[in-house]
């Protein structure tokens, strides 16, 4: 049932995927920056689906610190380590962004920065995992981690209403924002499908860390026979 | 003023500054990039995939080695 669920979310992202490819590409051209402005149909996708993932990371990690759950653990261990891909996706389609209107790959600004930083204390949480051996003290540990990390992630989004940044205001959510409305719905159509892929991925990682779980177990039973 | 001498100046010049071809080189230049970050996008995340697929195939090899060996040292015992 489960594999019949991920199989199911994975062609349906595809399908987005391919259909809404169209209608992105019969989208007229930004007047500023021709063609290149269709990476956002990727870039902030990748960048909500991670930072979604995040958050959901550091509710799996409060929840494994009350209730000694390992699922909880299982969980966020599968939504950071995807997320993390979802991530590079966003800072690299970012930087090939920035080549081509800024002229250089990248620049120490707010919102870059803090979203790399954001990668690095992710990379380091799943480092972090290698190195402990004792299940609950990773497990523990790790959780302790993630919720540090997650600080980062109010301040990448933030970032660009803080402070004076190179990387383009908000144009969701935002009074200042012009972002014309079949824009919208293509960029809505994308992150539908960007949800679907993670969820299908995490939910692939989640059993993998669980199945991981029970061969650590009749590892153990095997040593003990 | 002898124009047959200067029709190949001009139009070497039109050639240097044409707005349109200018224009054109941009957004080409620019396609280019949008081409050059959808497959980035799609490496990274079809590369991750592949992992994950990797990993799948391990995993089920670990379990059912680890499985034949507690059936058989239960055997044993």
């Amino acid at each position: 049932m489960r594999q019949k669920v991920i199989i199911g979310m994975l062609a349906l992202a595809a399908i987005i995927f391919v259909r809404n490819l169209y209608a992105i590409s019969v989208l007229p051209d930004e007047v500023n920056q021709g063609q290149i402005f269709r990476i956002i149909f990727f870039h902030v996708p990748a960048a909500a689906a991670a930072m979604t993932g995040s958050a959901v990371a550091l509710i799996a990690s409060v929840l494994f610190l009350a209730k000694k759950d390992f699922f909880y653990d299982s969980l966020a261990v599968a939504v950071t380590e995807v997320g993390l891909a979802f991530l590079a996706v966003n800072l690299v389609t970012g930087s090939i962004w920035a080549r081509v209107i800024w002229g250089v790959w990248w620049a120490w600004d707010p919102r870059l920065t803090s979203a790399l930083i954001c990668w690095i204390l992710y990379a380091g949480y799943l480092i972090l995992r290698q190195a402990l051996e004792e299940p609950t003290q990773r497990a523990t540990f790790a959780a302790v981690y993630s919720i540090f990390a997650f600080t980062d992630v109010p301040i990448v989004y933030f970032s660009i209403r803080w402070w004076r940044t190179i990387h383009p205001q908000p144009v969701f959510f935002s009074k200042n924002g012009s972002f014309p409305p079949d824009w919208g719905r293509a960029l809505g159509v994308n992150m539908l499908a960007m949800f679907l892929f993670y969820a299908a991925l995490t939910m692939i990682r989640l059993r993998q860390e669980q199945t991981q779980r029970e061969i650590d177990y009749l590892r153990r039973t095997a040593h003990a026979i | 003023m002898n124009a047959p001498l200067l029709m190949p100046l001009a139009t070497l010049l039109q050639g240097q500054y044409d707005p349109i071809r200018d224009e054109i080189g941009r957004l080409q230049r620019n396609f280019q990039g949008l081409i050059w970050g959808f497959v980035a996008a799609w490496v990274i995340l079809m590369l991750y995939t592949a992992m994950i697929v990797v990993r799948e195939r391990k995993i089920r090899r670990e379990m059912e080695r680890l499985k034949n060996m507690v059936e058989d040292a239960e055997k044993k015992a």
